[in-house]
């Protein structure tokens, strides 16, 4: 019998069966289609993950033909960073590690970015990020966006001044909440724009909202008003990434556009990432630990496939910890991380990742 | 009758409407209908109608909330009408994002389920060290201790928190059940919990399964 070495969410080796396999991958794709209203991945695309997760090779890649473009996020924090924020402790300074992505990784695109990667940090410090742009303009020839997270919970006590909405809600003091999350959103709008009308003027090609929505619809509504206020006033590539597959509804009744913004699916998101005038859209799938990497795989490949072809914008897939079908694990498995991005590719249709 | 009130029940909960709720847990009553009865037939089934909703994204957490509210209405009058000690709370539950996480969004999602599904919910927030939670269960005389991370790194607290009751002998003293982004079954096995939640329905379904409800 065929034993087909995989993930769990949580890295946890396992051996499947062929059958066993087919059967986590539809139930994969069922879940995103029955939690979504999207098209479940036909028969086809089943029996083509199949192959993928089924081919005994460590390393997948995508064929001749269907190579995309990458983007980055974290800035050069993957060589930097410790090993539990997802790095590999290589003690380089941003300017290095900037090139070697250029260079060595071959990175289509790069992004400058504060090690504490929020907005809200990036703020006072913004003149050390427009030197670190300039020079790293001068030096690389592959575009360069600057990343960071909108992060709206740090706007929140005791991070921030606002009240904390996940205090008020479990009292059921609704109206609070919703007020201290608009007057967060306000404020959080306000620094998105500082920070990247600062980068624009010294020449960056872009700007990515990383981890849109991390606090929900409120953060949502903030950084697509900061999209439409750049997408009106600058040359900026502009990209938002997701956090998550559902805008969470913290408060519940925010809309832009003419949509509400609570409870949007990937598919739903881009619209109005689209209508505020953003360039690049980055759906994210949050990886579920109980579950296979197939299984999460298919799931994640059905919400950027429905996504993929609602959008007029490239869709660029959010695959690394946790999210795109990768495990939530602080090594990664090369065959589940590659076979992810093959299939987000030649299944979901995405654009890039 | 009964099955329409049963009906308007159910809605109440799934509408937040808390007058309405009150007002048909009254009618019920004077309609010799038992609490018991009213409660599992008719509001119970909303909430569950309305965790449904909350799952596929057609319901958010204010909502949430207020649904709870209004079960909560419902449930001051048929508790009146049980009284003294037959209260409907199923359960004292102390909960809270382990020590040196602040991750709190997933937390907030789960205390509203478990109260609207009937139980003290006690929130001790982010952060929480070991002698907080052991403080807070004994002060609440709780049932049950939540813990939630968010984080590779921080969910080890679930695990110390598990070997310090057995160290001090008080470990049946309290379940314990784990959640998080990173937790598993696998997991709460291995580190000795009572259960693991995948998500707060799924949290409520397995408290519930704790408890014996």
């Amino acid at each position: 019998m065929t034993s087909i070495r995989t993930c769990m969410g949580d890295g946890h080796r396992v051996e499947l069966s062929l059958d066993e396999l087919r059967r986590d991958l539809l139930a994969g794709s069922e879940d995103a289609a029955r939690r979504a209203k999207i098209p479940p991945l036909d028969d086809t695309e089943i029996e083509w993950l199949a192959d993928i997760f089924a081919y005994p090779g460590r390393i997948a890649g995508v064929q001749p033909g269907n190579e995309v473009v990458l983007t980055k996020d974290g800035c050069a924090n993957t060589l930097y960073g410790s090993q539990v924020s997802s790095g590999v402790g290589v003690p380089l300074a941003r300017e290095q590690g900037i090139r070697v992505f250029e260079r060595a990784l071959g990175f289509d695109t790069m992004e400058v970015g504060h090690p504490d990667y929020s907005f809200k940090p990036a703020k006072p410090l913004i003149a050390l990020e427009q030197l670190t742009m300039e020079q790293a303009q001068l030096d690389c020839v592959i575009p360069l966006f600057y990343g960071a997270m909108p992060n709206m919970g740090l706007y929140f006590r005791p991070d921030g001044p606002f009240a904390n909405p996940a205090d008020l809600l479990p009292d059921g003091r609704i109206e609070e909440a919703r007020t201290t999350q608009l007057e967060a959103a306000a404020r959080l709008r306000d620094d998105m724009l500082y920070v990247a009308h600062g980068i624009a003027d010294v020449g960056a090609d872009g700007i990515d909202f990383d981890t849109t929505a991390s606090a929900g619809d409120a953060e949502f509504l903030a950084t697509l008003e900061a999209v439409g206020e750049l997408a009106a006033t600058t040359d900026l590539a502009i990209e938002v990434g997701m956090a998550t597959e559902l805008v969470l509804g913290f408060h519940g009744e925010l809309s832009y556009a003419g949509t509400r913004l609570a409870g949007l699916w990937p598919h739903q998101q881009v619209a109005v990432v689209e209508a505020a005038g953003a360039h690049i859209f980055g759906p994210a799938v949050t990886t579920n630990t109980s579950r296979s990497s197939p299984w999460n795989v298919a799931r994640a490949c059905t919400f950027v496939k429905a996504c993929s072809l609602a959008a007029t914008i490239p869709v660029h897939a959010n695959v690394g910890m946790g999210v795109g079908g990768v495990p939530t694990a602080e090594v990664q498995p090369s065959n589940v991380v590659t076979r992810a991005g093959v299939a987000l590719v030649e299944i979901g249709r995405a654009d890039g990742l | 009758m009964t099955d329409d009130l049963f009906t308007q029940a159910a809605r109440s909960i799934v509408e937040q409407d808390r007058e309405a709720a009150e007002a048909i847990a009254t009618e019920a009553l004077a309609a010799g209908i038992p609490p018991a009865q009213i409660m599992s037939q008719g509001f119970v089934a909303g909430i569950a109608q309305v965790g449904e909703l909350f799952e596929s994204g057609e319901l958010f957490l204010p909502e949430l909330m207020m649904s709870a509210q209004a079960m909560e209405g419902a449930m001051a009058i048929t508790n009146a009408a049980l009284g003294e000690g037959g209260g409907h709370k199923k359960g004292v539950i102390v909960i809270g994002t382990v020590q040196g996480d602040v991750h709190d969004i997933g937390k907030a999602i789960v205390i509203a389920y478990l109260k609207a599904n009937s139980y003290e919910v006690y929130d001790l927030g982010r952060d929480c060290s070991l002698a907080t939670f052991l403080a807070k269960a004994e002060e609440h005389q709780a049932d049950i201790i939540g813990m939630s991370a968010l984080l590779t790194t921080t969910m080890e607290e679930q695990k110390k928190l598990i070997a310090h009751l057995k160290e001090a002998g008080t470990r049946d003293k309290y379940k314990v059940i784990v959640g998080g982004a990173p937790a598993t079954q696998r997991w709460a096995d291995a580190i000795g919990a009572d259960a693991y939640a995948e998500d707060a329905s799924d949290g409520v379904k397995k408290i519930d399964a704790l408890l014996g409800h």
